[in-house]
């Protein structure tokens, strides 16, 4: 009996009373959750509070200006049964993903790997590729509405020395538009993609390329067995982020065509701006914010249930 | 440590001289869009306010969406002394939330009913009170290239047959008809379809539409929307609608100014930069002139089109000095000035008889035309004014439809009657004048 009592886990008021324990806890508890704090603080009144009063507002029908009346489901019921244009928006986003799943990374991952291979000005090319990265998004929009102009273009000038059929108005076109802004918005992103690409490859023990070699690999074996699965995690990674960006993608759309022409380029954010901010129907638009979250929510926990079952992500 | 001693004695007075002057001057804010003629008009406004009285400060802030940072800031309680709306549909809405101060009481006390026309002040009110005050009066005329006209022979068109048989002659010249463009500002569209429906459904027919006594799917409206789509269709505004949602406003007015386009329906405010495209400052010896937009029954009609409104935040400080440089701002002498200087379209106030004297004289005689349709009932209505938000969307993003050959234009009217009967029965309409 005494031995079971002296197993007897010790109570809060004994072990708070234990100096050791005290500086153990003040330790590995108190002091991380202190330095944690202000940033949870701002965490909490810049992004927790506004989604959960986002999630409220989404249930009323808040103009923007007058107080909310608390209308349940309406927002949410007219959205996917009545609301055409919302429609439209999702088959157009899934249009954009689809287009920022393949080319950008098809890109990244074919100059990544010829640039890691060059020794020589290689600062130069990376540098070269990453700059359009860096420029705000109404200045590259900017930049190719112009090139892209039927008018002054570069289809313009091309027609002008005798090669015709590139001058016509790429943003102009319903079958065109949402395309060319992607092509645009690709133009600046894919350097980006493939920095971190490069980077991980860089990461890669040369070792593994040198048993390759030994074991005679070419170079395309080399790449199939040895890059591609030193880069996977990131390439992964990347795939959840983009996917997720994709849902919302709203500037380049909106400096360059504002979801026209008739509605071809719009997709759910230049719907949900559209709705909060010149419609004045802001409760509608906080529904379509939700629906976004919901998504990115979704895409999320496709990548948590691979990550469980093993993929190394 | 006597080192310190002295600066702390001198910081110590800087502080005290520096709020002693905090003290005894009210600074009054106000935003003010960041655009072409800005700083000229913040120039104007704020130096000659302070020179005024240096008990009251005006600090003019330049920034871009100058609208979406001051509902969010206004709306949290805050923004600037002066709210500016981008017109009277969206006053109601922050009225009715108690957002912004009746101004009544100060419109009785500093003279504004005798320095607005009493119509402009109308616009104002929400439920009999007056909350905002209409600036930057401004229509639709249609500009023309003078010179490219003389030299074809070609003579301003009075009616719409006119204008669609003059739109066929220099069609048939290879010139584009009309210089238009909406990929720099999509609400474009809406100058059409306002214009088009004042011009030849006719202004009265227009406000027993705005007022719910016709629908919108009238006759009248209808002719008017297949008129618009006709043109459209026909390649008539800058080269065809793939075209012309692809024209920004330079390409449109280069255009214009060089001669390869005649015509451009565009708003009184481009008088502050036109003259960068003809003669001299564009490389070439063309003049512009304009004309009323021709209209079905050959009568000169102008749409009304208010570009800004200004009220009192609920939360101000300091309403009566707001309401001081409201009054400084209106003034028909400040009002000249920033017409002369800036090219600003003026406020809807009695401005004296020789205010115009210094001022282009084709500009001059718009303003005095404007005038006297609006003592003649010649005016109409442009969209931006007189319809509600959600109206006032609709209208320019669902006619890309029509001119995409998506919708009918039977169906994009009944699409804007349905809408609009909603936001009349919730009373969301802007005030529209008795006539």
């Amino acid at each position: 009996m005494a031995l079971l009592a002296n197993k007897r886990p010790a109570t809060f008021a004994e072990r708070l009373s234990d100096p050791g324990w005290r500086n153990r806890c003040l330790r590995n508890v108190i002091v991380p959750w202190l330095f944690i704090l202000p940033l949870l603080l701002i965490h909490v009144v810049v992004v927790a509070v506004p989604a959960v009063q986002g999630v409220y507002m989404s249930l009323t029908d808040w103009t923007g200006f007058r107080e909310a009346n608390f209308i349940g489901l309406e927002n949410y019921r007219v959205l996917f049964f009545e609301d055409e244009a919302f429609a439209e928006g999702i088959r157009n986003n899934l249009s954009w993903m689809s287009f920022f799943l393949t080319v950008p990374f098809i890109l990244a991952l074919f100059c990544s790997s010829v640039l890691a291979q060059i020794k020589r000005f290689g600062m130069v090319y990376r540098s070269l590729l990453f700059i359009p990265y860096v420029l705000a998004s109404v200045v590259t929009a900017t930049i190719w509405r112009n090139l892209l102009s039927p008018r002054k273009g570069i289809g313009a000038a091309l027609a002008d020395i005798g090669i015709a059929g590139l001058d016509i108005p790429w943003l102009g076109r319903q079958e065109t538009a949402l395309m060319s802004i992607a092509f645009i918005d690709n133009w600046h992103f894919w350097g980006f993609l493939m920095i971190l690409f490069l980077a991980a490859m860089q990461a890669i023990p040369p070792a593994l390329y040198d048993a390759a070699k030994i074991d005679g690999a070419n170079r395309w074996q080399e790449w199939r067995h040895v890059t591609l699965p030193g880069i996977r995690p990131i390439v992964l990674f990347m795939f959840m982020m983009v996917a997720i960006w994709s849902f919302l993608a709203w500037d380049y759309i909106w400096i360059l065509t504002q979801g026209g022409p008739a509605g071809s380029s719009d997709v759910i954010a230049t719907h949900l701006y559209r709705n909060a901010f010149l419609r004045s129907l802001s409760g509608y638009g906080a529904a379509q914010g939700v629906v976004i979250s919901i998504f990115a929510g979704f895409i999320i926990m496709i990548f948590v249930m691979l990550r469980r079952r093993g993929w190394d992500i | 440590m006597k080192q310190f001693k002295i600066l702390f004695s001198i910081a110590m007075l800087f502080l005290a001289i520096s709020s002693a002057g905090a003290q005894d001057v009210t600074t009054v804010t106000m935003w003010y869009p960041d655009g072409s003629s800005a700083e000229c008009r913040a120039d104007i406004i704020a130096e000659g306010f302070n020179a005024i009285d240096p008990a009251v400060h005006l600090d003019i802030v330049l920034q871009a969406n100058t609208w979406d940072a001051t509902r969010v800031a206004v709306v949290g309680g805050g923004g600037p002394d002066i709210v500016r709306t981008p017109g009277p549909s969206f006053v109601y809405e922050m009225a009715s939330s108690g957002l912004i101060l009746p101004l009544d009481s100060f419109a009785d006390e500093m003279g504004w009913r005798d320095t607005f026309f009493p119509w402009a002040l109308d616009l104002g009110l929400v439920d009999g009170e007056l909350y905002s005050l209409s600036d930057e009066l401004e229509t639709l005329i249609m500009y023309y290239n003078k010179t490219l006209f003389a030299a074809n022979g070609w003579t301003p068109p009075e009616t719409m047959d006119e204008l669609i048989a003059l739109a066929e002659e220099i069609e048939a010249a290879g010139v584009t008809v009309f210089s238009h463009g909406n990929a720099d500002w999509r609400p474009t569209n809406e100058w059409f379809v306002g214009e088009f429906m004042t011009q030849i459904a006719g202004p009265h027919n227009v406000y027993k539409a705005l007022t719910g006594q016709i629908p919108w799917t009238d006759e009248s409206m209808v002719e008017a929307m297949e008129t618009l789509d006709m043109m459209m269709e026909r390649g008539w505004f800058g080269g065809g609608v793939d075209f012309y949602v692809t024209n920004t406003f330079d390409t449109n007015l280069a255009a214009l100014g060089s001669g390869e386009a005649a015509m451009n329906i565009e708003g009184t405010w481009r008088f502050g930069n036109i003259n960068d495209f003809f003669g001299e400052a564009a490389d070439n010896d063309n003049e512009w002139d304009w004309v009323s937009v021709p209209s079905k029954t050959g009568e000169d009609l102008f749409t009304i089109g208010m570009g800004n409104t200004s009220s009192i935040n609920a939360s101000s400080a300091h309403p009566q000095e707001a309401a001081q440089v409201l009054t400084y701002y209106f003034s028909p002498e400040v009002q000249a000035e920033l017409l002369a200087a800036c090219g600003k379209g003026p406020a809807p106030v009695h401005l004296a008889e020789d205010a115009m004297t210094d001022i282009d004289p084709r500009i001059a005689r718009a303003y005095a035309d404007l005038s006297a349709a609006n003592a003649d009932d010649r005016y109409g209505y442009t969209t931006w004014t007189f319809w509600p938000p959600r109206s006032d969307v609709y209208i320019y993003e669902e006619i890309e439809r029509v001119w995409y050959d998506e919708i009918t234009v039977m169906e994009y009217l009944e699409g804007l009657d349905e809408l609009f009967a909603e936001e009349l029965a919730a009373g969301d309409i802007p005030p529209i004048p008795a006539r």
